[in-house]
């Protein structure tokens, strides 16, 4: 695997692994929506992710599809890059 | 409304093609408890849901459930790349690929197209929640069954995620279960439809 692609990866991980902590934390708010614990952990990991998900949207192309397009692009990122299910390995390929 | 990211909620990198293993699989798409059905389910009965809580639950993992779709239609996808002709017919793919290629249809491993017929929405917030605890029951002990035929490490981690998910969604339902009962009279939880019928809440 290329430099390149490790750190996108990589980036890519932080996100996921962000978000999946407000997926899991958002679950348990629901029924326990006045837990203190709960909330603050929620704030940390929410305020984390915003920045993870800036910095891997700013290298390596939208996330979502409202932020396709930055000022100075002449074209429409959202099919620049591979959709999710293409594996590395298949990036690889080519 | 619902808003598309583009990744996957935990990776999916299959290097080995194998579609004895993606036919098995399909099932988690498309067969009795899998995702297709529990997206459908959850996001079907949350209008009836009587607190903004329980509200919250059938959304918020009902949402959960469609990136599992992606999911296990991604790890479906990357098993049946590049195969040749001698592979789909030897491991029994020959069935699937005559009807469907290699595009991603909604099955079950023995070849049942999808339906919505394998879940329900009764507009009563106890029958539904009981009948998630049981999906998720029933989603988890197929996750085990496609753990114990399945030997590769790329296949086997998002599986067993996918299968941790659905212990916690069982954890969930319960509370939101709870919170329903608590809501009511407990002489008489079982015998009406506290959605519908007008019923005395506690205070």
């Amino acid at each position: 695997m290329s430099n390149d692609a490790k750190e996108r990866k990589a980036a890519m991980l932080k996100v996921q692994q962000l978000s999946f902590a407000l997926v899991e934390a958002g679950l348990y708010l629901d029924s326990h929506p006045t837990c203190e614990k709960g909330i603050a952990y929620f704030k940390k990991h929410k305020a984390e992710l915003d920045k993870a998900r800036a910095e891997y949207e700013k290298k390596f192309g939208p996330l979502k599809m409202e932020n396709a397009l930055g000022a100075d692009d002449k074209k429409w990122q959202w099919v620049c890059e591979p959709f999710p299910w293409v594996s590395e390995y298949e990036r690889s390929e080519g | 409304m619902f808003n598309y990211e583009k990744r996957l909620q935990y990776p999916v990198n299959i290097k080995n093609p194998n579609p004895a293993l993606a036919k098995v699989i399909m099932s988690q798409l498309g067969g009795p408890d899998g995702e297709a059905g529990a997206a459908l389910r959850y996001l079907s009965q949350r209008y009836s849901a009587p607190s903004r809580e329980v509200q919250a639950m059938l959304t918020d993992i009902g949402t959960e459930e469609l990136s599992h779709m992606e999911m296990v239609s991604a790890i479906i996808y990357q098993l049946t790349r590049n195969l040749t002709p001698k592979q789909i017919k030897e491991q029994g793919f020959d069935a699937y690929f005559v009807d469907h290629t290699t595009g991603i249809y909604p099955v079950s491993a023995a070849g049942v197209p999808f339906t919505a017929a394998y879940f329900q929405s009764l507009g009563d917030p106890i029958a539904d929640l009981n009948e998630d605890l049981a999906a998720e029951q029933k989603a988890r002990l197929t996750y085990d069954n496609i753990l114990r035929l399945v030997d590769d490490p790329d296949v086997r981690e998002p599986i067993k995620f996918l299968r941790e998910r659905e212990i916690v969604h069982y954890q969930r339902f319960g509370e939101s279960l709870r919170l329903v009962t608590d809501m009511l009279d407990e002489r008489n939880f079982y015998a009406f439809n506290p959605s519908f019928d007008k019923v005395k809440k506690k205070k």
